[in-house]
């Protein structure tokens, strides 16, 4: 039923794939993308090519950087005993709003969904493990989201870590829950981590 | 909450709709199809957050529009309260209380309650287990509003293991064996908090729903109620362990709250198979006035009165008891046909074709 000019379809089609953006909205979004004047629409598309060329993940910790390491993980004043994971990067920006974390981080790029077909391989757990030893980490401070995946995870990784001897602990409740950690403001966020407590894996 | 004054706007066929409610019984007439129900279901969704008629909220909105809008005031503990629900065809749906944005939907249930009577209440004794788990989780909802995270989880987790059940084909590999287990730690959790809440439910519901079956029926009859799930005694963790290669082999969740029935008896018999057509009548109604009392003295205040069309179903004389056996209180009904005598309306509107007419 496409009844648009085909760039025009491609538009609506690519924008349609972002996370969160429905048809119509896909649609609306491309048509004020051709109204506005067109060096706005081109510094929309040179910020997502920049973005893009000049943004990786950080080998390391998988949050988002502009070169090898990630500004965290080049930081020599954080201590590297204690991992914070996290499901995605601008969960970084939450928890380090907070200013009660010195630690560094752990991306693992999603959480446990089945629905989604994402199992523990297509997360980055494999990359945690390997961090352990050489970076000597004590304790691992599950910041997944407090939904139901986010506890799936929690839970899942806390099966693994502990055996390992490591303290493995789970931050406080009292998130608003089935939210996003990103939603949380930072007094709440800074309460759930310094009243974070040792995960029960039942 | 006291309700004064409903806007609709694009709710199923109302293109724009106004109504002032009476504080006792407004009643509201017209021919099949004009959407006499559809005001009482846009009243529940603000109650409830879904539609009493069993269809996806995207349904509600008007053929055509991209969202209604539900907006209703009235008072609460003497005071104003205006609350607001945008009901979208994406199904992204956002709510206000006095014109402020709630962060989340549901945090929107508790201000207003409502008790629906349905001519297909009958189904609450004659149909399969679905309908009465219903029943039971929606008044668990209206005594305690945070019930309803549980419940979304609980579908939430299900839709998550059964999804791992299918991927897993049948085989139990470590991999499949681990993420298992921690969506069974959480079903587990979820399974034992929402079937002691259930439990003690049924307990308190037990002495409500043999006085009003005698109220409606006439005459006392020992009614019971029983919820007595297999795996509640030794817990749900235990018995998923136990069915797990049965889960695997079948790909679906078989054991849990979400397969458990309650159900009753009539002088001691089922009354899904026993009862005659009388006393299963007798029985809906008995089951929606008990849950109607209950949440009015354990939440202090009435919940608004919705009654679908239920006259046209019952008899005379069974119209009548249930007449005489309605508690006090803001009511809302519809009818195609006449009202029994007896029902002597405060107010009363006429629908044709999504516009309300006073009478
Ligand atoms: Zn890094």
């Amino acid at each position: 039923m496409s009844s648009y000019a085909a760039p025009v379809q491609d538009l609506i089609d690519e924008l349609g794939r972002m996370p969160g953006v429905g048809p119509k909205s896909a649609q609306r979004i491309a048509f004020h993308l051709l109204k506005i004047p067109t060096e706005d629409a081109l510094r929309l598309a040179t910020a997502i090519t920049e973005a893009r060329q000049r943004v990786a993940f950080c080998t390391r910790c998988f949050n988002v950087t502009e070169g090898e390491l990630c500004g965290v993980c080049r930081d020599e004043r954080r201590d590297t005993t204690v991992l914070c994971v996290v499901e995605e990067a601008r969960d970084i920006v939450a928890v380090e709003k907070t200013g009660q974390f010195r630690g560094r981080y752990h991306v693992l790029q999603g959480a446990i969904s089945p629905i989604e077909g994402i199992g523990p391989e297509q997360l980055r757990v494999a990359e945690l493990l390997t961090r352990l030893e050489p970076e000597a980490v004590t304790e691992v401070i599950l910041c997944t989201n407090p939904n139901i995946e986010g506890e799936a995870t929690a839970m899942y990784l806390g099966r693994l870590l502990q055996p390992l001897g490591i303290r493995v602990t789970r931050i406080a409740s009292g998130l608003p829950v089935g939210g996003d950690l990103e939603y949380a403001d930072e007094l709440t966020l800074g309460r759930a981590l310094q009243g974070r407590r040792d995960l029960e894996t039942g | 909450m006291h309700l004064q004054h409903i806007w609709l706007q694009d709710f199923r066929c109302y293109q724009e709709a106004e109504l002032t409610l009476a504080d006792d019984l407004t009643a509201i007439v017209g021919d099949n199809g004009q959407g006499k129900s559809s005001l009482l279901e846009a009243v529940s969704y603000l109650a409830t957050l879904r539609s009493f008629r069993g269809v996806p909220t995207e349904a509600l909105v008007r053929q055509g529009a991209t969202a209604s809008i539900v907006r209703a005031e009235g008072e609460r503990d003497h005071r104003t309260l205006l609350i607001e629900a945008e009901i979208s065809s994406n199904g992204r749906n956002r709510v206000q209380v006095n014109r402020q944005r709630l962060q989340r939907t549901r945090d929107l249930l508790g201000f207003l309650r409502v008790s629906v009577f349905a001519p297909d209440d009958l189904e609450l004794v004659k149909a399969g287990p679905g309908i009465r788990r219903t029943y039971l989780d929606d008044t668990l909802v209206a005594l305690n509003p945070s019930m309803h995270q549980s419940l979304s989880d609980l579908e939430r987790v299900l839709r998550q293991r059964n999804t791992l059940l299918r991927q897993a084909r049948g085989r139990l590999t470590t991999e499949i064996e681990t993420t298992l287990d921690v969506w069974d730690t959480q079903l587990a959790q979820l399974g034992d908090t929402i079937a002691t809440e259930r439990v003690g439910l049924v307990d308190q519901l037990a002495p409500l729903l043999n006085s009003a079956y005698a109220s409606v029926a006439g005459k006392p009859v020992q009614i019971g109620v029983i919820y007595e799930p297999t795996w509640l005694v030794e817990g749900l963790a235990e018995a998923l362990a136990r069915v797990r290669v049965e889960d695997l082999r079948r790909q679906v969740t078989t054991m849990g709250p979400h397969r458990d029935d309650v159900w009753f008896t009539v002088a001691g018999l089922p009354a899904r198979t026993h009862a005659s057509q009388g006393e299963q009548r007798s029985l809906a109604l008995a089951l929606r006035l008990a849950a109607h009392d209950l949440v009015s003295t354990v939440t202090g205040s009435s919940p608004v009165l919705l009654l679908d069309d239920v006259f046209s179903e019952l008899d005379p004389q069974r119209s009548d008891a249930l007449v005489a056996s309605l508690p006090p209180g803001q009511t809302l009904l519809t009818t195609a046909g006449a009202l029994p005598s007896g029902v002597t309306p405060d107010q009363t509107l006429r629908v044709v074709n999504g516009e309300l007419f006073a009478v």
